[in-house]
């Protein structure tokens, strides 16, 4: 059958041609786009994650549901001293966090401010590399301030100048004090560089009456993907029962809903192409056979069976699409690993949607070989799907008046 | 002998009717397909569109130079009440409005934020954008130190109908100043910015609290579509800083601009394929007959009126699938129009971008006739190569030829 398959495809050259170019474009098409869409998808969350959000972070339960001092974790170091143990983690740090106003001499603004351990916070995120101006904060750093491009211009700072703060403390009492600006960053999240400030711990702890003290503590895995078995031996190990340990899944899920939804409507577009594509493959297979309804009415008649028929427009099927596919496959793979490695740069992109958390104008691929197999195989069973309506038709003859059609 | 022709061109286009639905089929799914997609898509940048321009910019805004980058109460603008009932007089505007705003941290017991305060009239903005179309939750009051919260901005400090808020700020001369407010109702304007930052109370309270003049504002929002406006209003107030609804908002511009050439290459890949699918369809419809064509023109048959009937062939099975898809289309559009795409469980991502959970789609007549002209040519495209064929016949070969 096989044989027979392959002659019958270099004989019927138009609807064969029509079929790979089709498959070669739907297959292509689809690839590419999905690896792009994903790729954009995979940048953002990355982004976000590189710049603040732990990969885990540990809460006292209702911390951030309800919110309030009374929910602090009240004794971090013992949280972090079961931490060490855990294989997977790369590194983990405490968090005191608190909203207030900075003030210098005309302008006041609402911030964000953190206290923070300098020195693990330049392994668990970004916020040390993406100095712009003055310096990073150390253990030593004191009444340090280090604030977000855009926050400072709201406040027409310049490093080395000083802002009262004016907060709450971690026992309800009013805590304020004199900072001064020491080093300015820029994340490129428009959001978090004109709201967030830090200071180090060792002495934001002394104003907010927070020794041991945190709002939560953040987590860097070694590997990402591993993230969930990671968290779940966590929590195993905390064993305490108003603590709660949440993987980036839950702490960014509006993000991850956002991707999904994107993902939705990706397809969606996408489904009209393969419908139409899929509807041409099969009225040109259809064309093809109702041309042979003779040639098959005489090949029943001498004891082709149906399953016979069936294997020969499967085979049919099957070499044409496999031969587009395998060409599709390395020219699509290439073009996703290539745009994975060098990520379309569209200029002023992340300017313009800042406010739905894009931090970069860079758009890369997604090059994974999982997704391609998956995206290969529909397109593989569409192809598939299309055969089964000339089948049927084929069928709905009996043999000698088959073998009789004109 | 049209008249023939055309009784033919109908016959001949249902001898095989197995491959004739299918043609038909495939176009009547495409197209209304590829509708309901336009639709849907234009629906949700139409949406978004209304509702910014409703509750923020209008379609012109004015500031006071300087505003927009230092987002200071210093850049106010001046006897704004007059300028308002000066727009007001001018031919093509429907509605003005006088907004005033600052930024600072709003506070519950428990939780803080950064949050912007927007001093409204109520009455004014109801009769400029519908503001009560906006309340999710609550009642539009604003009296005795009510507020009205942006949905994001009540998520993220957990606050419900009824919760006493703190809103702190700096004010005209510089001292912080605080202000005690109850949340009377929670609005959803689908205005990213607006939702996850703002609320809104009574602009004399605010004029109060920030110590500012009740004749000046910061904003001055004005609807009216004519393009004329938009210059004349630039013309008069050239010490401000006047902006269209799309220079304020350049990202729906772009949104806008990809959503033209998106659908464009849509509507062009897939009128390819369906032009595909027409033309293998008709060729190997015009092979099957060639020799009822031979005979046709050694008889005497002009070649030009099986020209005609090809076309008219070809015609026949565009337009049946253009009806099809348009009625398929049609019902489709209705039901995204009326009803629209539930993706309630995606809300939380629908909001943070925008959009409702409930995505609704509009209806253009454009969709049709550019269908429709596409369609049309695709069929009559279709038959070019196959009719080439048939002219170069040679009607004795062809009829002594074995089929």
């Amino acid at each position: 059958m096989f044989s027979f398959a392959l002659k019958n495809i270099l004989f019927y050259k138009g609807r064969s041609i029509t079929t790979f170019i089709l498959t070669f474009i739907s297959a292509m098409f689809f690839v590419v786009f999905v690896s792009w869409q994903d790729g954009s998808h995979n940048s953002m969350l990355e982004n976000s994650l590189k710049i603040y959000t732990g990969a885990i972070e540990i809460y006292h339960k209702d911390y951030r549901n309800v919110g309030g001092n009374e929910y602090l974790i009240p004794d971090a170091k013992s949280i972090t001293d079961k931490l060490s143990s855990i294989e997977g983690i790369e590194a983990f740090s405490t968090r005191y966090e608190t909203y207030g106003l900075l003030s210098s001499k005309e302008h006041s603004a609402a911030s964000m401010v953190a206290g923070i351990e300098p020195e693990k916070e330049k392994v668990l995120s970004s916020i040390a590399l993406s100095l712009r101006d003055g310096e990073f904060l150390d253990k030593n750093s004191a009444n340090c301030l280090y604030a977000g491009v855009e926050l400072v211009k709201k406040l027409k700072l310049h490093v080395g100048d000083e802002v009262t703060f004016v907060g709450g403390a971690s026992d309800d009492s009013f805590a304020a004090d004199i900072f001064k600006l020491c080093g300015t960053f820029k994340t490129g999240s428009f959001e978090f560089d004109s709201t967030a400030s830090f200071v180090s711990r060792a002495y934001f702890d002394e104003l907010m009456y927070a020794k041991n003290m945190a709002s939560y503590i953040t987590i860097k895995v070694k590997n990402l993907d591993g993230v969930d078995r990671v968290n779940s031996e966590i929590s195993k190990v905390l064993d305490d029962e108003d603590l709660e340990s949440l993987t980036w899944k839950t702490l960014m899920k509006t993000m991850v809903e956002a991707m999904e939804v994107d993902n939705v409507f990706g397809y969606i577009s996408l489904s009209l192409f393969l419908v139409v594509i899929f509807f041409v493959i099969m009225i040109y297979g259809f064309i093809n056979v109702s041309s042979r309804i003779k040639e098959f009415g005489v090949l029943k008649c001498i004891g082709l069976s149906r399953a016979n028929i069936f294997s020969l427009l499967f085979f049919e099927i099957f070499i044409l699409s496999s031969a587009a596919i395998v060409l599709a496959t390395p020219i699509a793979g290439y073009i996703c690993y290539y745009y994975t490695i060098n990520p379309i740069v569209i200029e002023g992109f992340a300017e313009m949607y800042k406010d739905y958390g894009v931090v970069s104008n860079e758009m890369p691929f997604d090059f994974n070989i999982y997704t391609m197999s998956w995206n290969l195989g529909l397109i593989y069973i569409l192809n598939f799907l299309s055969i089964l309506y000339p089948y049927f038709y084929i069928n709905s003859y009996e043999p000698i008046e088959a073998s009789r059609h004109v | 002998m049209y008249k023939l022709i055309l009784k033919m061109a109908w016959k001949n286009s249902f001898l095989r009717p197995a491959r004739t639905l299918l043609v038909i089929t495939m176009i009547a799914v495409s197209m209304s397909m590829m509708l309901a997609i336009q639709g849907l898509y234009d629906g949700m940048v139409k949406n978004m569109i209304d509702k910014n321009k409703r509750s923020g910019s209008g379609d012109i805004s004015l500031y006071a130079q300087d505003y927009r980058v230092e987002k200071d109460i210093k850049y106010i603008i001046k006897d704004a009440l007059k300028i308002k009932e000066d727009i007001q007089k001018l031919e093509g505007v429907k509605a003005v409005v006088l907004r005033l705003l600052a930024d600072g941290l709003l506070s519950t017991a428990r939780k803080s934020s950064f949050a912007s305060i927007h001093g409204i009239d109520l009455n004014e903005e109801e009769e400029f954008g519908e503001f009560s179309k906006f309340l999710k939750q609550g009642e539009i009051n604003l009296n005795k130190r009510g507020a009205l919260i942006g949905i994001e901005l009540a998520k993220t400090l957990k606050v419900r109908v009824g919760s006493k808020i703190i809103f702190s700020a700096q004010d005209s001369s510089g001292d912080i100043n605080s202000i005690a407010l109850r949340v009377r109702g929670i609005l959803q304007t689908t205005n990213v910015g607006l939702d996850t930052n703002s609320i809104f109370v009574d602009i004399k309270s605010l004029h109060k609290f920030l110590g500012t003049s009740s004749k000046d504002a910061t904003q001055i929002a004005v609807m009216g579509e004519d393009e004329k406006l938009l210059h004349v209003v630039k013309s008069n107030y050239s010490n401000l800083d006047v902006k269209s609804f799309l220079e304020l908002q350049p990202m729906i511009k772009q949104m806008q601009e990809m959503m033209v050439i998106f659908n464009s290459i849509t509507f062009f890949i897939v009128m390819s394929v369906v032009f595909i699918g027409i033309f293998g369809v008709v060729y190997v419809s015009i092979l099957d007959r060639i020799r009822e064509f031979g005979i046709l023109l050694g008889i005497g048959m002009q070649y030009k009126y099986i020209r005609v009937q090809i076309f008219l062939e070809s015609i026949i099975v565009g337009l049946i699938g253009y009806l099809g898809g348009a009625v398929l289309g049609i019902v489709f559009l209705v039901y995204l129009r009326d009803y629209g795409l539930d993706l309630s469980s995606f809300s939380d991502a629908l909001e943070m971008w925008g959009y409702e959970a409930v995505i609704t789609g509009t209806i253009k007549v454009s969709y049709f006739t550019s269908t429709f002209w596409a369609i049309i040519t695709a069929s009559v495209l279709s038959v070019i190569i196959p009719l080439r064929k048939i002219k170069k016949l040679n009607p004795i070969e062809v009829i002594k030829a074995e089929k």
